[in-house]
């Protein structure tokens, strides 16, 4: 009988420089042309289960490791990395950091060339990926350039020649925006259906879920909580812990004996005074630089919620840091509370408006989470005892108690980013900015700080989130959007092209798709019962107006 | 930009040339300087106007490089010059040894002290600066338009073909495909830091208070690179990066105009060598001309 392409045998591992357990007692066996999705909470064990996998562990990573991982019966602890390399071909979650060449044919190219192969042979390699992923108008343009989808397919392309036959994609969603995901998920399926074994490691359960895995792989604190079919899903993981499709969520909902009380709305909220105005906004950085904004008008009111949806590279973070006075206006002006950004500093603007990168190591340098946290209200001057209270409630809000005295720089990604929100949050401004807030999150988390930053729940008011006027953030989630926001800023073509209520801005499907956004399940029911609802809200909300 | 250079193909004499005979030609004019000590300014004016023609072959656009420039003429015109003149080192010892008449005296003070000394401008410091200054432009001329006139994918290639080992040859390659990653870090960084009401410019204290009070910008900014150098580790190693020989796919052929110009290179090479070591010529000196001249001033 022909060995299993991977055959994981009680598979236990602890880093050297960690007490606990990473991942404990892994179990499991893929067959050829298999797709399998990985999904667990920040932390669970993931990213170390696919680094036993391809070899990283314990090559590059050391620790204790019992168990086994065999690739077509052959252990790889007693493999060669080139042997290795061509049976396991690994994604990386950030293709920023993946991508080695500058230009897009050298990249493709830079595993065969690593392993010795005649020229011609790595040619028709790379052209061969190339035609198979839709490549070959990049051939020649330089890596550092592409799109995050382009960066994305490039780095897969440099997988795919050396032409392995188990692909490990570890969060390859991550970076993208819907439509990129989309076809991503595409190619990742089709290339299952070639006969190619595919382990799919992502937090977006619900956009995996769209190229129906065979089986999904659920992970909770380093073990295996749940292996088996998707159909199962619904009874076997909880909503609220994983983003599911929002008719199963109903249909969860139904099923639990309960009344569902943890049901959301927010829409109450009523507008006040303007905060920040754009006026007739052009932006570009350089005089031989193309335009990234145009025309851009814009008003930002007391009591909005708003999201920003729009495509990788539209110059969301452009428009963002115009606000907060990082980027000023070539033509037209920036007003916030009434000031020209113009005759501001950046640090009296950050008095009214709180700006959260997206990368929380861009951020982070502190001690301590404690120190992290009264960086920002001690650069605005706050008094101690305002600092202590700001710092407190800040934790609490984004469910870090507890972590005061922890080094942000060793928390987990998810535990990072919210210290980041957290660190902007002590700042009590008036506006929270945050660009992508959930991007690396678990569903569980980003539901809990969302709730409080947006005042969505009864126990979220504090003194932080009652001193807010105002909420903006961007995201490629779009159902973040239909939970969250009152107003929908849809972003594209240098300009704001549609901005308004949720209701009216969502429901226009074609624009959406041309901006590459993709409605999901979540939308589609919401519009389908919009004229019972009269207003979008989360799945669980829904679940009383379905019959 | 921090980065700020630009590859741009064009259509000149300079970029059609391999990029192994920049390099090497680059080198051969350093070394003609460094190696016999080139101090005489017939030489170096000779070696200079052939460096400004070729820079000015390159057709680099102004705009692109004005800023380099600037930091340039500060590093080279201040400090390298300005030290030259004063101090009279990092040259032959003639210019400070043998006897010079002073044009005149620097006062230089301690502050907050009483303590204070004469320092001579001599004929001879005077002439050293300018012609310090000279050469350190003529290598700048040779090696500043390369990143700009040069495709960054053929730098590992290049070395690669000049002798080097798999390992340093894609580091060249790495280098120049990670460096506006870095920059854009940076930037993000110091964005990021700001937005949190942090002024870079109103630091206050003495320089290990300030360097402390850098960290919420530096520390960031090494993590990022760190975590930047692991990842790329990782992805080179599961694409056999090091394993084993590699191809390297990019051919480089050199051309007869190749060739016209490493002669040129070896030639003024060998030039300089042949005029200092065999003939005594090339050595430092100032001219009758420049003394008579400041002199009389």
């Amino acid at each position: 009988m022909t060995p299993a392409p991977l055959s994981v045998e009680n598979l236990t591992f602890k880093y050297r420089t960690r007490p606990e357990l990473a991942i404990e007692d892994v179990s499991f066996e893929l067959k050829q042309g298999e797709l399998l999705l990985i999904a667990g909470s920040s932390g669970c064990g993931k990213t170390t289960l696919a680094r036993c996998i391809n070899g990283l562990i314990p090559r590059s990573y050391r620790g204790e490791r019992s168990g086994k991982v065999l690739l077509y019966g052959k252990d790889v602890n007693d493999m060669e990395i080139p042997e290795m390399a061509q049976i396991v071909g690994t994604l990386l979650q950030d293709p920023e950091r993946q991508i080695v060449a500058s230009n897009v044919f050298n990249e493709i190219a830079f595993g065969p060339e690593n392993l010795g192969l005649p020229r011609d042979e790595i040619i028709a390699r790379v052209d061969q990926a190339m035609k198979r992923l839709n490549l070959e108008y990049l051939r020649e343009r330089e890596t550092f350039n592409l799109s995050g989808g382009e960066k994305q397919k490039v780095a897969l392309a440099g997988v795919l020649t050396m032409n392995p036959s188990i692909l490990l994609l570890d969060e390859p969603l991550a970076s993208l925006d819907p439509a990129s995901a989309h076809e991503a998920l595409q190619v990742f399926r089709s290339l299952a259906d070639e006969g190619k074994t595919v382990i799919l490691v992502e937090h977006r359960v619900e956009d995996a879920l769209e190229i129906k895995p065979d089986r999904l792989l659920y992970m909770e604190a380093g073990k295996i909580k749940y292996l088996g079919g998707i159909e199962k899903l619904p009874k076997e993981i909880d909503h609220t812990q994983v983003k599911l499709p929002a008719p199963w969520v109903v249909q969860r909902v139904k099923g639990l004996d309960k009344v569902e009380e943890t049901a959301r709305s927010h829409k109450s909220v009523e507008r006040g005074e303007p905060l920040v105005v754009f006026e007739d906004v052009d932006f570009r950085y350089g005089e031989d630089y193309p335009l990234i904004l145009q025309n851009v008008n814009l008003t930002i009111n007391r009591g909005d919620l708003i999201a920003v949806l729009g495509p990788n590279g539209a110059g969301k973070s452009t428009l963002v840091k115009h606000a907060i006075g990082l980027l000023k206006p070539t033509r037209g002006r920036v007003l916030v509370e009434g000031k020209d950004t113009r005759e501001m500093s950046v640090a009296q603007i950050a008095k009214v408006l709180g700006y959260v990168f997206q990368s929380p190591t861009h951020m982070l340098y502190a001690p301590t989470v404690t120190e992290e946290l009264e960086f920002g209200p001690k650069n605005l001057g706050f008094a101690p005892d305002d600092i202590k209270v700001s710092v407190k409630e800040s934790l609490s809000t984004v469910n870090l108690t507890g972590f005061d005295e922890y080094p942000p720089l060793g928390l987990s990604f998810g535990q990072q980013k919210r210290t980041t929100i957290a660190a902007v949050l002590a700042m009590r401004s008036k506006i929270m900015i945050m660009d992508e807030p959930t991007a690396g999150q678990d569903f569980a988390n980003y539901t809990k700080f969302m709730d409080a930053l947006c005042n969505t729940s009864n126990g979220a008011h504090s003194i932080l989130t009652a001193n807010f006027a105002s909420t903006l953030f961007i995201t490629h989630d779009i159902d973040l959007a239909v939970t969250y926001a009152n107003r929908i800023l849809l972003f594209g073509d240098k300009h704001i092209v549609a901005d308004g209520k949720p209701e009216d801005v969502l429901k226009d499907a074609d624009m959406l798709l041309k901006y590459r956004v993709r409605p999901t399940s979540l939308l589609s029911l919401n519009l389908e019962l919009l004229s019972k609802t009269g207003e979008f809200l989360p799945a669980e909300s829904l679940t009383k107006f379905v019959s | 930009m921090l980065v700020t250079w630009k590859y741009r193909p064009r259509n000149t004499f300079i970029q059609s040339l391999d990029p192994r005979t920049r390099l090497i030609f680059m080198f051969s004019i350093i070394l003609a300087l460094t190696i016999p000590e080139i101090w005489d300014y017939r030489l170096i004016l000779a070696i200079f106007a052939i460096a400004l023609t070729l820079y000015l072959m390159a057709r680099i656009e102004w705009k692109d490089v004005r800023r380099i420039w600037l930091f340039i003429f500060i590093l080279v015109f201040f400090i390298v010059g300005l030290n030259g003149l004063l101090s009279g080192r990092g040259g032959p010892s003639s210019v400070t040894n043998l006897p010079s008449p002073i044009i005149f005296n620097v006062p230089i003070k301690i502050p907050f002290t009483d303590i204070g000394w004469d320092v001579p401008i001599t004929v001879s410091k005077a002439w050293f600066a300018i012609t310090q200054v000279t050469r350190m432009m003529t290598m700048t001329l040779l090696a500043l338009p390369i990143p700009y006139t040069t495709d960054p994918n053929v730098f590992g290639t290049a070395f690669k073909r000049m002798g080097a080992g798999d390992k340093f040859a894609f580091t060249m390659d790495l280098a120049f495909r990670f460096l506006p990653t870095f920059a854009r870090d940076f930037i993000i960084t110091m964005d990021a830091q700001r937005a949190r009401g942090y002024e870079m410019d109103k630091l206050k204290g003495g320089i290990p208070e300030r360097l402390r009070k850098l960290s919420p910008f530096i520390i960031p900014v090494v993590m990022q690179s760190t975590v930047t150098g692991e990842e790329v580790i990782d992805a080179m190693d599961l694409r056999a990066f090091g394993t084993k020989p590699r191809t390297w796919l990019k051919v480089l052929t050199y051309a007869p105009r190749d060739y016209v110009i490493l002669g040129l290179g070896v030639a003024i090479f060998i030039a300089c060598c042949t005029l200092k070591w065999g003939f005594g010529i090339g050595g430092y000196f100032v001219p009758d001309f420049f003394s008579n001249w400041i002199l009389g001033l």
